[in-house]
């Protein structure tokens, strides 16, 4: 702990006060852009990781913004296009475990990166050859290599954002990352349909070649992104050098065997976390048709009203945290956070209301809750088994997303969008339901996960007293 | 019949060849004589035993204080004359020679006159097509250029008598008598009439709800050539004004797309202030059979207007039972946009339209949301209230407790 709080240190000498004098430094020394110990150095180191995940949150959401014209272009169902969304998690439902442990113990963080993202562009090349080759399996598969890539990269994105803003700006690093990626969604959502327009007018016609080419250029993102990837090991490296740095290190371990000593009110974390999820993006994936059908949307408001999850999230997303860490009672929060979700799903499925306003609400609530949901997990189970139960977590996130997905698309076909978002009411009430338990059993248990701040403050205090 | 008999309603086969599939609800009842939740329902096919075979169908479903008539007829183009009644003794008398004659007035009644409670018609005129290349609005009217209609008057019908009785249906299959270019030589454009003893629901999308009072028109279009290689199909409809004015168009719209998925809208035609009859139908076509999301096509109807009676094709039963000194309005039907599933795919195209009938939205659009929202909407409450009184229990209790 000691010899990571010096490297911290070491790292950040240079600090804000430093930097924010911005006068040069000693004669000989380096501009202070590429001084890695300036603040101006790591803005640039900041900007970098910020656009490392761009690549891939952008071509995540691909399909949802082309859903119509996969459907028609590659001729399939509702429920082989969400395959492409099942396949994504397919991968990660293993990965989700390993993805720490190939960054500490066999690639080392900057090759981690390089190869994370050399697979989220390979995957993404892949998917956009099986549009222009008109074979859907190939494009199952790049997704499926995609999302081998994908999940892990934010593992490496997080680490490296350890290794270079530990004990400063970490929180807002995070946060802006966190943005950062929402708004690489946003954009996918309003950008691609544009963009799928404009190569259809250009080749004069619709059809697999059309998407396929859509979905190749969406792919330059996906090369930034390993651009960026390059220039981050580079500068890691030569941090190391100027600074004698180490590499960055998730420092997760994972231990299957500590599933066993998983208490309760984890098992209920993971329920509300699957059953949450699982009622928000299936529902993206598959929402811009029902905002053209049911409320009469055009295209490109389609586009922008399924992408106002991510617009929110992505300010909120801060805004949220210091909520709740200010007042605590995390259980509270989460609460509030399902009981909106039901309630937005409800406007959506009964009524003809505007949905601007259950979409508002499903962002707001979906902020929140990633706030609430996630640090909960740190407050039931001891440190050393923290990694595997983030790691379960995702895990059980994705294999529940995967098949939902799937399930999804057959309701969909089978018995139209109001079955689908009863079926998604059931899900969140699931959710509620084990929100509600949760209370009683951290309750009953005496448990420390509904203390508001002060309290866990004042605990924290005895505790060192 | 070029085979197509044989072929039936077996379009699922021809899978290289075009179809397109509609349906459509019809009803016609004034108020008063709806709501039989059964009528004694008779298919009969009146024969012609002066001259050349004539397909008039007459569908006669008996409530206990009412009859209603469904006259479907191929004699010019394919027509439907619809009569409602307020007693359940009320017949329909056919004068095939007037009705064949150039002056057909009064060839065609219900007696007694004076029950009659509603009367209308449909007068299915031309089948268009348009080339839809370069069009990119799909919105766009009309939505291509247009090729020279069919005239559906022009057309030669198969007997129906093959096609009866056994499921209360009967299937007219036609084609242009002249087809020089031999669009139709492997096609045929088939209207399926379908009657119902009780409500029920078909097996097949968009599976809208028919009842005793309604009968169901299933219009297909398979296996034609199409004479580009977007065509979109459409259908020209004429029917009787009221007065100076037109029957009136509505969009309804409701939350539940249960039993045609994504199709969250229900197109209606209603005759006269008062509820008198109505077509509905869901504004979706299929492109394969049987139908599903894949294959939906949107079907679009434009406004009605006013039609000069000369510039339609005339039907001799549709003015042997209501005269000559008649207005006419029409509308177009188009299945289909320029992007999208199409015609060109399986060259099939089927819609469906549930019948004449009452207007009786409340009844005909189902009430399942209401359940959905109690089944589903009541628990979600009740976690939530329940949640927050035990919050508030434990509180108490909890506060209880420190004070000891």
């Amino acid at each position: 702990m000691e010899e990571e709080d010096e490297e911290a240190r070491a790292l950040l000498a240079g600090g804000p006060d430093e930097a924010d004098r911005g006068a040069p430094a000693a004669p000989g020394a380096l501009p202070a852009l590429c001084d890695p110990s300036r603040l101006v150095h790591r803005l640039l180191v900041l900007l970098l990781m910020c656009f490392l995940g761009f690549g891939s949150y952008f071509c995540y959401d691909n399909p949802a913004a082309l859903q119509t014209q996969v459907k028609r272009d590659m001729q399939v169902n509702t429920t082989k296009f969400m395959l492409l969304y099942a396949w994504y998690s397919w991968s990660n439902v293993v990965l989700c475990f390993f993805g720490g442990f190939l960054i500490d113990r066999v690639f080392g963080i900057r090759w981690g990166t390089i190869i994370f993202s050399c697979f989220v562009c390979i995957g993404q090349v892949v998917f956009a050859l099986g549009g222009i080759f008109n074979a859907f399996w190939l494009m199952e598969f790049g997704r499926f290599v995609f999302g081998i890539g994908g999940e892990s990269l934010a593992v490496a994105q997080n680490t490296y954002a350890v290794s270079w803003f530990k004990g400063k700006e970490l929180n807002l690093v995070f946060g802006l990352q966190l943005s950062m990626a929402r708004i690489g969604s946003t954009v996918n959502m309003n950008l691609m349909g544009w963009l799928y327009s404009k190569i259809e007018a250009l080749l004069g016609s619709a059809g697999h070649t059309t998407l396929g080419i859509t979905l190749m250029i969406g792919g330059v993102t996906c090369i930034l992104s390993l651009i960026c990837a390059l220039a981050l090991a580079y500068l890691d490296q030569r941090a190391e050098r100027i600074l004698h740095k180490e590499q960055g290190k998730t420092g997760e371990v994972i231990k299957l065997t500590d599933v066993k000593d998983f208490s309760l009110p984890l098992w209920l974390i993971f329920i509300i976390c699957v059953c949450y999820y699982v009622a928000v993006f299936p529902f993206i994936g598959l929402g811009k048709v029902f905002f053209t059908e049911k409320f009469g949307f055009s295209s490109q408001a389609a586009s922008a009203i399924n992408s106002v999850v991510y617009v929110i999230s992505a300010p909120m997303s801060p805004v949220f945290g210091l909520l709740v860490d200010k007042t605590g009672k995390n259980i509270i929060w989460v609460l509030c956070a399902v009981a909106a979700t039901l309630v937005s799903h409800m406007m959506l499925a009964f009524t003809m209301w505007n949905p601007w306003i259950a979409m508002c609400l499903l962002g707001l609530s979906y902020s929140l809750l990633a706030c609430a949901l996630w640090p909960m997990v740190a407050f039931v189970v001891p440190e050393h088994q923290l990694g595997t139960a983030h790691g379960f977590m995702q895990s059980i996130q994705n294999l529940g997303l995967a098949i939902i997905s799937i399930i999804a698309g057959m309701i969909l076909d089978s018995r139209g969008y109001l079955f689908l978002e009863v079926f998604f009411i059931a899900c969140v009430s699931l959710s509620l339901l084990s929100v509600v338990l949760l209370y009683l059993v951290n309750r009953a248990q005496g448990g420390n996960l509904n203390y508001s701040a002060r309290q866990r403050e004042e605990i924290k205090f005895s505790h060192t007293e | 019949m070029r085979g197509s008999v044989e072929r039936g309603w077996g379009w699922g086969h021809c899978a290289s060849s075009p179809l397109l599939l509609w349906t459509l609800l019809l009803f016609a009842a004034p108020f008063g004589l709806l709501g039989e939740k059964t009528r004694q329902l008779s298919l009969e096919v009146i024969p012609n035993w002066l001259g050349p075979l004539q397909n008039l169908l007459h569908i006669r479903a008996v409530g206990t204080n009412s009859t209603l008539h469904y006259v479907w007829s191929s004699l010019g183009p394919l027509a439907v004359v619809m009569v409602a009644t307020n007693t359940p003794h009320s017949t329909l008398s056919v004068n095939w020679s007037r009705l064949l004659s150039p002056e057909p007035d009064g060839g065609l009644m219900v007696l007694p006159k004076d029950s009659i409670q509603f009367s209308s018609a449909l007068v299915f005129t031309r089948l268009l097509e348009f080339d839809s290349t370069n069009v990119s609005n799909t919105a766009a009217k009309p939505p291509g250029r247009p090729y020279p209609p069919y005239s559906l008057a022009d057309f030669s019908w198969n007997n129906i008598t093959d096609s009866l009785p056994a499921t209360l249906s009967a299937t007219f299959q036609g084609h242009p008598m002249n087809d020089p270019t031999r669009t139709f030589a492997n096609g045929s454009l088939a209207f399926r009439v379908q009657a119902f003893s009780r409500s029920s629901r078909p097996a097949q999308p968009p599976r809208l709800l028919h009842t005793a009072d309604t009968c169901q028109l299933e219009v297909a279009l398979v296996g034609a050539s199409p004479r580009g290689n977007h065509s979109l199909f459409g259908l020209e409809v004429a029917t009787l004004g009221q007065g100076p004015d037109c029957p009136s168009m509505q969009e309804q719209h409701s939350i539940d797309d249960e039993y045609a998925p994504a199709v969250f809208q229900l197109d209606q035609l209603l005759w006269g202030s008062l509820p008198a009859g109505f077509a509905q139908w869901r504004p979706v076509a299929y492109s394969q059979k049987p139908g599903g999301r894949e294959s939906a096509l949107p079907c679009q109807a434009s406004p009605l207007h006013p039609a000069l009676a000369y510039s339609l094709p005339q039907s001799p039963i549709v003015r042997a039972f209501f005269g000559s000194q008649n207005n006419f309005c029409a509308f177009n039907l188009t299945f289909g946009a320029s992007t999208g599933p199409g015609y060109w795919d399986q060259h099939y195209l089927s819609w469906n339209a549930p019948g004449c009938g009452l207007p009786s939205s409340g009844r005909l659009v189902p009430t399942s949301p209401g359940h959905h929202g109690s089944a589903l909407g009541a628990p979600g409450l009740m976690l939530l209230g329940g949640g927050l009184v035990l919050l508030l229990h434990h509180r108490k209790y909890s506060e209880y407790q420190s004070i000891n």
